[in-house]
């Protein structure tokens, strides 16, 4: 077992995190969803969360989104505690979440789904016509410079593919220029060849535009193809932490950590 | 200014630019291509068919049927009707439906029939207060279908009821009824622009088009974005001039242009902007199409149903008031019989889905133009009130069954089937 990181962050180090969670704990009825989890991500890191169903991945997950307040422990940007309360406080604190449900509208098209709820438009006395062309012409960029290729910017999106509605999605966390970017399962439901395409928008999230991303999956070869390091859930704690800095990690490690079978 | 030329909400104008149906490109085959067009933005062309081959079909029975005096008599027809269907559109947007829309039309109709008939109150004051009060009953029903949760399928049922109780309360006994006779509500219904001055309006209304799609394609020309050339620019003003022109030159032949008409055209080109080139518009579509999406963009999906709803009580109130002026009163039968059923019925024969997020507001024209084709050609040939409810009732189920296929068949499919 490469190295299971287990050591108290120094003040220095603290100060270097982007985000961190101190002994972060979430009830649900009287059971554990969580248990005192640590977990820091450092400025453009990657960072994989692994589990079983059930592990508290969803729910690690929706605390940093603010969509489940946690009920025990501290939440830290910058070394700073805040509170993360709804998906607005994160959003403010430069934390951007693509669901796995991706959240599109399928009957708009890719240009209205990447502004919606921040679109362009010309003043409301003069007419509030919607800029259009602006927002094309920027849609073009964004999705070139995330290496997208989507031809149809005026088809709706539930007309494109898998690969392609979920490009959008990524792309869309990054027009608020965040920090951290939260990645719930975004090839559960691709082929190969897309998955390919999505774990190269994850690198040039951090390439492009310096995030953070922390990567909620299953799939444990693209873990542990794009992923910085990798933090193991199992029951609600965290089990184990491996480090994939030189991608010399092995999915047999990873699943005998998941499973808590020693192998 | 009466057609519409894509289904998406800001592509309308500036989205003239691709001319093929862009799923003919994926080989799906050649079926599910052609229903995805039609899904799309060419969900126009079977309302369009349906309506020529009424239209034919009528023509060939009676050769009156297309004379410029029953022409003008469909248009001033149809106005309640679309009027109404205009503010169902608002509503199936966001995939709610309101069923109070017709007892709501005769309830706001009545109560400004006795602010100026029996308190004498202005008639401009009147009618604002009749529309305000309609608006106010939407919000009322917005909002307990958003905050506490009830499907609005229940709450507009129950508040049809009331509103019905309502009118009857609102009438005075005795007679039963208030005659709007001699007011300026029945001059509404009276009033034809000289040919002129419809001609003026009519080049105006074509005149505001052409200036919006020659600035959105000019500001995608600056953009460097592909306008589809000229005629992709230019084949849609060119259109909404010759019908403008067809239906106007028709209408002066005869008795000029009736204010109705004016008013009705008005609120849907004014609809048409709203809904298809502004902010407020293009959220009405997000949230008929996600609404947890619509949500997590910082959307207030509450606020615009009730907005929504709000939007259909005005109408609605507007078009109970526009029937009032043209049979000169109200009474206990005002926003009874198949009102209900036509406007809810020519927004989706129109094509706007009942599954939320795809639609227009000139499918309310469209459809009650369908609606009312058939009723007023059943009319001229004699037919009996049997076969215009079968008639009705078939084509709105044929609809709605295009409607579900359509739907299912192509943009939401990924939603399961």
């Amino acid at each position: 077992m490469s190295a299971l990181l287990n050591a108290e962050a120094t003040p220095a180090e603290t100060a270097s995190h982007v985000l961190e969670l101190r002994q972060v704990s979430k009830l649900f009825g009287g059971v554990h969803a969580l248990e005192q989890v640590d977990f820091a991500l450092r400025p453009a890191e990657i960072v994989a969360i692994v589990g079983d169903n059930g592990a508290g991945k969803s729910t690690l997950m929706k605390i940093i989104s603010g969509l489940q307040p946690n009920d025990g422990g501290e939440v830290l940007i910058d070394g700073q505690p805040v509170a993360l309360r709804r998906p607005a406080d994160a959003t403010a604190l430069g934390i951007e979440t693509v669901y796995q449900d991706l959240a599109l509208c399928d009957n708009l098209d890719t240009v209205q789904n990447l502004f919606l709820g921040r679109e362009e438009a010309r003043p409301v006395l003069v007419g509030g016509r919607l800029r259009r062309a602006d927002m094309e012409h920027r849609a073009r960029e964004i999705l070139g410079r995330m290496g997208v290729k989507i031809r149809l910017l005026r088809t709706p999106v539930g007309r494109l593919s898998g690969g392609q509605r979920q490009s959008i999605a990524v792309c869309r966390s990054t027009l608020s220029d965040p920090r951290i970017v939260l990645l719930d399962e975004p090839t559960a439901a691709l082929g190969v060849e897309q998955s390919a395409g999505v774990l190269s928008l994850i690198r040039r999230l951090r390439a492009e535009h310096g995030c953070s991303v922390v990567l909620i999956s299953h799939a444990l070869r693209d873990v542990l193809d794009v992923a910085d390091r990798v933090v193991v859930l199992r029951l609600g704690r965290k089990v184990a932490e491996f480090d994939n800095t030189n991608h010399d990690l092995n999915s047999d490690q990873l699943v005998a950590a998941i499973t808590g079978v020693r192998s | 200014m009466t057609v519409p030329n894509a289904r998406t909400p800001a592509t309308a104008l500036a989205g003239a630019g691709t001319s093929a149906p862009p799923s003919a490109t994926d080989a799906r085959g050649r079926r599910h291509a052609v229903l995805e067009a039609m899904a799309g933005r060419y969900r126009v062309v079977p309302v369009v068919i349906t309506l020529v081959l009424i239209w034919g079909f009528f023509a060939a029975q009676n050769g009156d049927f297309l004379g410029n005096r029953n022409l003008t008599n469909l248009l001033v027809q149809i106005v309640v009707t679309a009027t109404i269907a205009l503010g169902i559109v608002f509503v199936l947007l966001m995939a709610e439906i309101d069923l109070s829309v017709a007892a709501n039309s005769g309830a706001c109709a009545t109560l400004t029939a006795i602010l100026v008939v029996n308190h004498g109150w202005p008639s401009g004051l009147g009618i604002a207060a009749g529309i305000a009060a309609g608006a106010a009953i939407g919000v009322v029903q917005g909002g307990v279908v958003t905050q506490f949760g009830v499907p609005s399928f229940v709450v507009t049922l129950g508040s049809q009821l009331i509103l019905l109780g309502a009118i009857l309360q609102l009438l005075p006994g005795g007679t039963g009824q208030v005659s709007l006779f001699g007011t300026g509500i029945a001059d509404i219904s009276g009033t034809y622009l000289a040919p002129a001055v419809g001609w003026i309006v009519a080049l105006a209304a074509v005149a505001v088009f052409v200036l919006l799609q020659l600035g959105a394609a000019r500001d995608a020309r600056r953009r460097g974005l592909a306008t589809g050339g000229p005629l992709a620019v230019l084949g849609p003003a060119i259109i909404v001039a010759v019908v403008t022109v067809a239906v106007v030159a028709m209408l002066n032949s005869y008795l000029g242009v009736p204010l109705p008409v004016v008013i009705l055209f008005a609120l849907l080109a004014l609809a048409s902007y709203v809904t298809t080139q502004t902010r407020f518009g293009l959220h009405l579509y997000a949230v008929g199409g996600n609404p947890d999406a619509a949500r997590r963009a910082g959307i207030r999906v509450d606020r615009l149903k009730m907005v929504a709803f709000m939007l259909a009580g005005a109408f609605a109130a507007l078009g109970g008031i526009l029937a009032a002026s043209r049979v000169l009163g109200v009474s206990s039968s005002s926003g009874q019989g198949t009102i209900l059923l036509e406007a809810i019925a020519a927004a989706v024969i129109g094509g706007t889905s009942l599954f939320g997020g795809k639609g227009s507001v000139w499918d309310a024209l469209l459809g009650a133009l369908v609606i009312g084709s058939l009723a007023n050609g059943l009319d001229l040939i004699g037919a009996e009130t049997v076969v215009k409810y079968v008639a009705e009732g078939a084509i709105l189920v044929l609809a709605a069954t295009v409607d579900a296929i359509l739907t299912r068949g192509s943009i939401f499919a990924r939603g399961g089937k």
